[in-house]
């Protein structure tokens, strides 16, 4: 995204605004304003949808790539704001029907808020998984290698499927939560590794559940027909299927609290040009969220999907390595290895720039709203 | 044991140097463009060296028996525990000791077949391997034990020890401005007995005992590359504690959802719970916490702060989250407190984040603090705004009975009585916000008794609220068609006011000159009330001759007659009317007693000679024990008692 391609379109709305408020022809610059911005959600959306599937960076899903879709989620979020609030009479905004669609839009940003809570707290558990990775590759790096090594990366490797495997359901954070420490020898051990990352702290709230979330925030959810199109409930319906998309494509990437039942159809207007690349990117993945989803999985983050197939495949190495080992498989391995240690360097690069931005995301959500409380303040009709 | 070590040197020393120099020969053998007499000497040199090492093999193979030996008595050591049901670190000192030394021992081993592993000998490598699988089961066991000590030997400690809930204002004003028509809960006076409330409360999280024990377990385990298997550990068990310890704190987790729709008393509840916990958990836990990895894992560089950022980072987010959830709700007038209960809590602890998130790693931390606090002051501003809102726009369709003191007024004095407590924290946020209305009340003119507090923006905004306040007052009494209660009403309210300040530091902030004009009022509408009430019914009394000696009997009858009608009917009014204060309503009743009393006893007095008991109803007497019956805040009559 480029910050000036975002500050002349801001510059031009408020030019635009300044000199025509309140005069004829008002009314054809907001749908010029407003088709602009909606050519610029098409191209962004576009190059996005156009990223690899399976590349050693920006792939589809990557982490750099959900880095990607949160920087344009905040443009537009930006931008829808200024086309809805600036140097607009505040009267407008609090007419029907947009004193129910803001209220309605308001309510997403607030489920939204608890959903980049859930998601961050997913981001941890992947930065452990990128830890028992690690310890994995650096015990299969080990030269000479043999079988201790090869227990080594085992026992990380299987705390590492484990992390990955739990599911999302409460009865099992629940479990873990109550699970008192064992005293006795080596009993209660086992889930130890994964189990204290799904524990409390991974709760955003006792019977919270992301699934659910996105469902009511998919509720009223309907594109402007008609006259109002092209005028105000345009960009709120824009806001709010954006808000909406990129949530769900977090929940559909990153570990959360209870994710089963995620929904694959947001109700996407499909008949305007400017969300045929955002409906692709739906489609795409949610075709893959229903081929997961009875595994019982990770979440669709490529660098997970990666480790995953290749944490499985070093187990089995492992398993039936015996000393001293054949020639011929270690070369194998060894990409492996490879492949895996790469993977955790761009985690280890990725994911707390990741998580920062998923907290900008979460205070900027947190401060639209207040401008938009604000505003609906300013407009109410004095009691 | 560094005795043992310079067994294995001699001969491995040996061999090292004899394959090292062998390498380099052969190295240099696979030059192309030597001259032929070089590549002679270095032929031979070869041959030679390969002699060398078949000799020191012969004598090796003693070497290497060496080595089997001690690995095999290392490898019993260890693997012993491998059935045995005790945990090692419970079973006493000398078994732990005796463990890590066999697990030194086998470090070593697999150190020194290393080093000689560029010498290709099965028997070697088969040696080595057996080493490391040995050592993988210590590490292994290690990572155990680390976790059994700290879960063990972890400790809680009691919340109430550490700060008795010391908020300070703890049980005034949990009901919501709406329900203003309460009386206001007395306020108890819980002072703030905190031991030392700025000062740090190191407690030890795990028994101090064992610290030693996992500093030992650190030690091998980060010496051989094991340190990731450590923190893994560490972490897992020590973040674990700290969510249970926030449990047991009563904090659970919830969400921005839940927090926005929740009622306010249990809001109130739950942010008073907040700022205690935070207290707790910054102050106490986690100054213990950092110490505890500072003591563990102190001389590995950035390992202890990495370990204590992962454990705590979960449970910051989720009382950051709070905060935010709070500060971003409705900002309705009775939030305020507790908003300024959260501000100050944080930025006393700003501080204490700083230091114990210093690392570049903790900053996003940090700043989420610093953010979060930005976020509640601009929410505790916009409480306050809308608590004078909700002073001016207070309305009522119906004059309050009896005329005594509004709940609003109660509800507004009593509330502000405990802004002195955040004198600081207000004026700081106060500082660039404009009064507002009624801007000119609040000037002071104070000459020059104006003290710093007198013109504090705190100040400022006080006045602004008690003139809000008083305006309301003024319109509130407009519901009241009897004038004298008009006044009786503003009366009892502007007096309540004037009491509050005085008797509260408010004063301090008001100033001498406002309680003076303020007692000037009270006093003024009293006057008023005298006016309105009693002047018609003294006028009865009033000689229209005052020449003359005295009026006709028949115009003495109907004076006499017309006051105790008006006497009657304003008994029967008045005394509904409240007056709560005692010693206001007895200065009422003295002055009005002077004026009635004194005004009765002249008339009858000039008029003896009419005086009998039919025309005269009331005697003086009894004029002036049914005063003491007005203000009693019940209806009575003097009608159906027509004799004393």
């Amino acid at each position: 995204m480029t910050g000036t391609d975002q500050s002349s379109f801001l510059g031009r709305i408020s030019i635009r605004r300044n000199q025509v408020n309140a005069m004829e022809g008002y009314h054809e610059q907001e749908i010029e304003d407003l088709e602009l911005f909606q050519r610029q959600l098409s191209d962004r959306f576009t190059e996005l949808l156009s990223a690899p599937d399976d590349a050693p960076t920006e792939a589809f899903l990557s982490i750099s790539w959900i880095r990607k879709l949160l920087d344009v989620f905040l443009c537009c979020e930006t931008e829808c704001k200024a086309i809805l609030l600036m140097e607009r009479d505040a009267a407008q905004i609090s007419k029907p029907p947009l004193d129910r669609l803001i209220p309605e839009l308001l309510e997403r940003v607030v489920k939204a808020m608890d959903i980049c809570n859930a998601v961050t707290n997913g981001v941890e558990l992947v930065r452990h998984c990128q830890k028992l990775a690690e310890i994995a590759v650096s015990a299969l790096e080990q030269k000479p290698f043999g079988e201790g090594q090869a227990r080594r990366a085992k026992k990380a490797l299987v705390s590492l499927m484990s992390a990955m495997h739990v599911d999302d359901k409460e009865s099992s954070v629940q479990k873990t939560a109550e699970r008192s420490w064992s005293f006795g020898r080596r009993s209660g051990n086992k889930d130890r590794h994964h189990g204290h990352y799904r524990s409390l702290s991974w709760q955003v709230a006792k019977h919270w559940s992301a699934s659910k979330q996105i469902h009511a925030m998919t509720m009223n959810l309907a594109a402007p027909r008609g006259p109002e199109a092209s005028c105000l409930p345009a960009p709120v319906y824009i806001l709010s299927l954006i808000i909406v998309f990129v949530m769900w494509v977090l929940i559909a990437a990153i570990p959360c609290q209870e994710r089963s039942g995620l929904t694959t159809h947001l109700p996407i207007n499909k008949h305007v040009n400017w969300t045929h690349s955002l409906a692709g990117i739906h489609d795409k993945i949610g075709e893959e969220w229903k081929k997961k989803e009875k595994k019982g999985m990770a979440g669709l983050l490529y660098e997970m999907q990666k480790m995953e197939k290749l944490g499985q495949s070093l187990i089995e190495f492992t398993d039936s390595y015996q000393f001293p080992g054949e020639k011929e498989k270690s070369d194998e391995v060894a990409a492996q290895v490879a492949e895996l240690a790469e993977v955790c360097r761009r985690m280890d690069e990725g994911l707390v720039p990741l998580q920062m931005l998923i907290r900008e995301a979460f205070h900027r959500l947190v401060r639209n709203r207040t401008e938009f409380l604000d505003v609906l303040e300013q407009g109410a009709p004095v009691v | 044991m560094d005795g043992c070590r310079s067994g294995v040197p001699t001969y491995e020393g040996d061999l090292h140097v004899v394959a090292a120099a062998h390498h380099i020969v052969k190295a240099l053998g696979a030059t192309k463009n030597l001259s032929d007499d070089l590549r002679k000497i270095l032929i031979d040199l070869d041959s030679h060296l390969s002699m060398i090492t078949s000799n020191i093999d012969s004598k090796g193979g003693r070497g290497l028996v060496d080595v089997e030996e001690r690995l095999d008595q290392a490898e019993r050591k260890i693997m012993r525990w491998e059935t045995d049901p005790m945990m090692i670190w419970d079973s006493g000192p000398k078994e732990a000791s005796d463990y890590l030394e066999a697990v030194d021992e086998t470090g070593k081993l697999v150190d020194g077949l290393r080093g000689l592993s560029v010498h290709e000998n099965r028997k070697q490598k088969e040696i080595l391997h057996r080493a490391m699988n040995i050592f993988q089961t210590a590490m292994s066991r290690l990572e155990e034990e680390l976790i059994h000590i700290l879960v063990r030997h972890g400790q809680q400690f009691e919340p109430k020890n550490m700060y008795s809930r010391s908020i300070r204002k703890d049980i005034v004003y949990d009901e919501s401005f709406v329900s203003v028509e309460d009386e206001p809960t007395k306020e108890t006076s819980s002072q703030n007995c905190s031991n030392d409330e700025s000062g740090e409360c190191i407690v030890d999280l795990v028994h101090a005992d064992v610290i030693p024990d996992i500093k030992s377990i650190a030690k091998v385990m980060f010496t051989s590359n094991y340190g990731p298997e450590f923190c893994e550990a560490f972490i897992s068990v020590q973040k674990e504690a700290l969510e249970q310890y926030f449990s047991f704190l009563g904090t659970e987790n919830l969400s921005i959802e839940d927090v926005l729709k929740m009622e306010w008393t249990c809001l109130s509840s739950k942010m008073n719970k907040w700022t205690w916990s935070m207290k707790i958990i910054v102050r106490v836990y986690l100054a213990s916490e950092k110490q505890l990895c500072d003591q563990v894992l102190g001389g590995l560089g950035s390992v202890s702060s990495y370990c204590f950022l992962e454990i705590s980072k979960a449970t910051i987010l989720c009382l950051l989250n709070f905060g935010e959830a709070v500060a971003m709700g409705p900002h309705r007038p009775e939030k305020l407190l507790r908003l300024l209960d959260m501000y100050e809590t944080l930025a006393d602890l700003l501080r204490d984040i700083d230091t114990l998130f210093s690392e570049e790693a903790g900053s996003f931390i940090q700043l989420q603090f610093h953010e979060l606090l930005e976020r509640l002051g601009e929410s505790a501003i916009a409480a306050f705004k809308a608590f004078r809102v909700a002073i001016s726009s207070n309305g009522s369709l119906y004059p309050f009975a009896g005329g005594g003191v509004h709940p609003l007024n109660k509800y507004v004095m009593n509330y502000i009585r405990m802004f002195p407590e955040y004198w600081n924290t207000l004026n700081l946020l106060l500082k660039n916000q404009h009064p507002g209305v009624a801007d000119q009340v609040t000037k002071p003119d104070y000459g020059p008794d104006t003290s710093l507090l007198t013109s504090c923006p705190m100040a400022y905004h006080l006045r602004s609220i008690t003139s809000c306040l008083e305006s309301n007052l003024h319109k509130k009494s407009q519901l009241y068609k009897d004038e004298a209660l008009q006044h009786i009403f503003l009366m009892n309210n502007i007096h309540y006011l004037v009491q509050k300040v005085k008797g509260s530091e408010l004063r301090l902030f008001f100033g001498d000159e406002w309680i003076r004009k303020h007692n000037a009022m009270f006093q003024q509408h009293a006057m008023n009330y005298e006016r309105a009430t009693w002047s018609s019914v003294v006028s009865f009394l009033k000689d229209n001759n005052p020449g003359s000696s005295s009026m006709s009997k028949s115009t003495f009858k109907e004076r006499c007659k017309g006051f105790s009608i008006a006497f009657e009917e304003v008994y029967k009014t008045q005394t509904s009317w409240s007056i709560p204060d005692p010693q206001l309503r007895e200065d009422l009743r003295i002055s009005t007693s002077l004026k009635v009393v004194l005004a009765y006893r002249t008339f009858l007095g000039r008029n003896l000679a009419y005086t009998d008991d039919k025309c005269v109803k009331h005697t003086v007497e009894h004029v002036e024990n049914s005063l003491l019956d007005l203000f009693g805040g019940s209806s009575r009559s003097l009608r159906n008692s027509r004799r004393w």
